[in-house]
């Protein structure tokens, strides 16, 4: 069953990776020539008369983007988190119930086999899609950074691996919500709404000591790139965090599918 | 005493306040088809539902073997053959990937009476399931329902779609799976299949079982009457017949008596005209949709 999930959903996964590489090509293809001695000044100018609190929210006040992974390390991670967030998040609001969605679950659900079977089946193509996804990004970049010039190697890889935990707990969310419906159109609008609006909640966060609590809505507060630029570790409280988020929604999605009025 | 193989004990199902079926209980025999029967919205799909742990009932319980049928009872669902009403299956798949697919969830070979019932029902294993037309899809719905020889088969409305050659091949496959003392479970709304193939029907009406009946018993029982005498309503209480229709000397009647003695009956009045009728089963299970209390 795993194998045929693998199958179903590869067509969407190398979409939605061949957006992010598409994206993170083309900066490798034309940062050295956007980004020359030319510029530079008229870019630091116009870097000067932002706020503080809007270079804080991209991370600009920790790394310059004078240089491709000074970009990725601002810029760039932000894509990585919500693009991937964006696909967990329609992945997870799918993956399980696109069988009642086709009615095939009819079906399925005669075969030989339990519903925790069926849910942990597509729950581990969910995870390992999200996983190649953020390795695949990953490997892409440190491809294009390697040829582009010097860059920090432990901090990139920590880097990369931080949109895992938000993307991991993006899914099982969206994947718990989506047992309480029948229709994949009722959900995604919703997976998205989590997206956008937990991705705004974080930035607004990070413009002023009034509004930094928002940072707790936001599922993107557990993937804490500014902690990693500063002091190249993860954190390890929020990797905990996602860790238990992550099982405590996925044991409420077993435990909802598990009485589940299929049909 | 014989042990039936499938029971289900005071059923009930209500959707919020909208009944699905209420204290439904039924008893089914290995070597039997049973014939489930009942108008639009009866409550046959959501009795199968509730075997199939598809929807949570109510209320009651589902024996399979005299044992519980729980939800994630492996061993029991790969006994059991389920044909859906409508089949929905894997548009991305062929029909030889579909039934490829089938085959990996069973522990057994059953790869060669795949082969027998493909070849049986003609179907193109080369075709995409995004390209089978109704009748096609319905073959591929029974050769999946029956490839791992179940012990129990739970058919929903096997035979729309099937051309009627096809549904004569359908036919013989039954009678095949009865003599091999399987369980058939068969939903339908089609009246003339029961008195084909059914040995046992059970008529269902507004969520209630309403009748039990044993097809070929009822056969020999039943006899429809057109009598035009002058003591009609003599005979029609010497006889206890249910009256249809009556006007003075004219009525016509359903009599349980078996025949000779109805004849004896008959022989003590005046008769000026009599008909006698066997009463199919399509007419009697016509009755009942019509004339039984809407209440369980």
């Amino acid at each position: 069953m795993l194998k045929r999930e693998l199958k179903i959903n590869l067509k969407s996964f190398i979409i939605w990776t061949s957006i992010l590489i598409g994206l993170f090509a083309i900066v490798y293809l034309v940062y050295p020539s956007v980004f020359n001695s030319d510029n530079k000044q008229m870019i630091d100018n116009m870097m000067e008369m932002l706020p503080q609190e809007m270079l804080k929210a991209f991370n600009m006040d920790l790394s310059s983007i004078e240089t491709a992974y000074g970009w990725l390390k601002t810029e760039g991670f932000v894509f990585v988190l919500l693009i991937s967030g964006i696909y967990s998040g329609i992945l997870g609001s799918q993956i399980l119930l696109k069988e009642e969605n086709d009615k095939t679950i009819e079906y399925l659900n005669s075969l030989p086999i339990t519903r925790s079977n069926i849910a942990f089946s597509k729950i581990l193509c969910g995870i390992i899609y999200i996983s190649l996804m953020i390795l695949c990004v990953g490997v892409f970049n440190f491809i294009g950074l390697s040829l582009s010039g010097e860059f920090d190697r432990i901090a990139f890889i920590l880097l990369s691996i931080t949109p895992l935990f938000s993307s991991v707990v993006i899914f099982t969310i969206c994947l718990f919500l989506s047992t309480f419906t029948h229709k994949t159109k009722k959900t995604i609008g919703i997976s998205l709404g989590i997206v956008f609006a937990g991705y705004f909640l974080n930035i607004i966060s990070e413009m002023g000591t009034s509004v930094e609590s928002l940072k707790y809505l936001s599922v993107f507060t557990l993937a804490d790139i500014r902690n990693v630029i500063m002091s190249e570790s993860l954190n390890l409280w929020l990797v905990m965090l996602s860790f238990l988020l992550a099982m405590m929604f996925l044991t409420g999605t077993f435990l909802r599918y598990n009485h589940k009025e299929l049909v | 005493m014989k042990q039936p193989t499938l029971q289900i004990k005071n059923l009930t199902k209500y959707y919020g306040k909208i009944k699905g079926v209420e204290n439904l209980s039924l008893q089914l025999y290995a070597g039997e088809i049973f014939g489930f029967i009942g108008p639009n919205g009866a409550g046959k799909s959501t009795t199968i539902r509730c075997i199939m742990h598809l929807i949570n009932p109510t209320s009651g319980q589902i024996l399979i073997n005299d044992k519980e049928f729980k939800q994630d009872d492996t061993e029991t669902k790969s006994i059991i053959g389920y044909l859906p009403s409508e089949i929905h299956l894997y548009d991305d798949l062929t029909v030889k990937e579909m039934l490829n697919y089938h085959e990996g969830f069973y522990k057994k070979d059953i790869h060669k009476r795949r082969c027998e019932l493909t070849a049986r029902f003609q179907l193109d294993e080369t075709k995409r399931i995004e390209d089978l037309s109704l009748g096609n899809l319905k073959k591929l719905g029974i050769i999946l329902a029956f490839m791992h020889e179940p012990k129990i088969l739970i058919l929903d409305e096997p035979t729309s779609g099937l051309d009627p050659i096809m549904q004569n091949v359908f036919y013989d496959l039954l009678k095949e799976e009865r003599a091999k003392g399987n369980l058939i479970l068969y939903s339908t709304h089609i009246l003339s299949e029961i008195s084909k193939i059914c040995d046992r029907v059970g008529i269902i009406k507004n969520g209630c079982l309403i009748k039990l009946e044993e097809i070929h018993t009822d056969k020999s029982q039943s006899t429809s009457l057109v009598i035009t005498s002058p003591q009609i309503n003599e005979i029609i209480r010497d006889i206890q017949a249910v009256v249809h229709s009556q006007d003075n000397t004219t009525a016509s009647l359903q009599c349980e008596l078996p025949h000779d003695i109805l004849i004896k009956k008959l022989a003590q009045y005046s008769v000026e005209h009599i008909q006698i009728k066997q009463p199919s089963p399509e007419e009697m299970f016509f009755r009942y949709y019509e004339q039984e209390n809407e209440t369980c």
